[in-house]
């Protein structure tokens, strides 16, 4: 009874993130490579992107800061932009876009509201995932 | 990309599914090789890659740097498929491209971006790639070219 009603919960959770479509497609696909071979793939490919997303998301935000036409911030953002769409971040990945356009037209200010709404998507996302994990670690052990 | 959300089957939860090995059974017979050359990898992009093709039983390698591909077809390595990076350090993806086609490279050749440009778009092509993608590698992309290269 009490896991019909933790599934009930998990699917409720994962359907809200992609009705918010701050997952899309792309996730779907990671859950399709989850198998036998790889029963934890989904997990440890999302603690991989939230181990090394926050640390190019910090190098991007000094660059902003201290030297726009930084070449490296074109780099970053590209490989922030890779990583988020790989992994199907929406939202994340929409908002690289805005900043990536920005950065482009050397529009500097626009860039950084771009960047700053990154960051806030990628809290969101953090956390949505993480109370998605935690529910689906807590169905294993039922 | 809008994700159709109507009713989303959560494959992942349900404990060991026989699904997932079907997929590869068509190309058991001639495992498609394929070269994977990553740009800084993060990790993600390319593990996903590389499990997405693996998981369509394609044999896969993945190496560093365009020069590393260069070396690797110099060395007689062939491989039906080539994905290849736009941003790359030194030797960028369509000289990658360039050069290996010139060493008599024959396989498909996928050039992939992060963010597209037509620019790139044009300069991949020139080179020799067959084809210029954004990122992420997808199913709709791969599995056509596993057939073609099946044929």
């Amino acid at each position: 009874m009490e896991s019909d009603l933790l599934r009930e919960q998990i699917s409720n959770m994962r359907q809200s993130l992609f009705v918010e479509e701050i997952l899309e497609y792309q996730f779907l696909q990671l859950e399709q490579l989850q198998d036998n071979e790889n029963p934890n793939f989904l997990q440890e490919i999302m603690t991989l992107y939230f181990r090394e997303s926050p640390k190019t998301i910090a190098i991007i935000d000094q660059a902003l800061e201290e030297h726009f036409n930084f070449p490296g911030l074109y780099k970053y953002l590209h490989q922030l932009k890779g990583s988020s769409a790989s992994i199907g971040a929406n939202k994340v990945t929409k908002e690289i876009n805005q900043a990536l356009e920005c950065f482009k037209e050397g529009d500097i200010q626009g860039c950084k509201g771009a960047v700053q709404r990154l960051k806030q998507e990628h809290n969101i996302l953090r956390n949505r995932l993480q109370s998605y994990f935690q529910l689906l670690r807590q169905i294993k052990i039922c | 990309m809008g994700a159709e959300v109507d009713h989303i089957c959560p494959t992942g939860m349900s404990g060991g599914s026989a699904e997932g090995n079907d997929k590869s059974e068509g190309f058991r017979l001639r495992p498609p090789k394929c070269l994977g050359r990553p740009y800084h990898n993060g990790g993600v992009c390319q593990i996903i890659q590389t499990g997405l093709l693996r998981s369509y039983g394609v044999e896969t390698e993945v190496v560093e740097t365009g020069e590393a591909v260069v070396e690797l077809i110099a060395s007689g390595a062939t491989f039906n498929l080539i994905i290849i990076e736009m941003l790359l350090p030194i030797l960028n993806g369509p000289e990658t491209v360039r050069q290996i086609r010139a060493m008599g490279a024959q396989g498909k050749i996928l050039g992939i971006t992060t963010f597209f440009d037509e620019r790139d778009q044009q300069e991949f092509l020139a080179a020799g790639a067959d084809e210029f993608i954004e990122k992420p590698l997808s199913p709709e992309i791969v599995i056509p070219i596993i057939r073609g290269l099946d044929n």
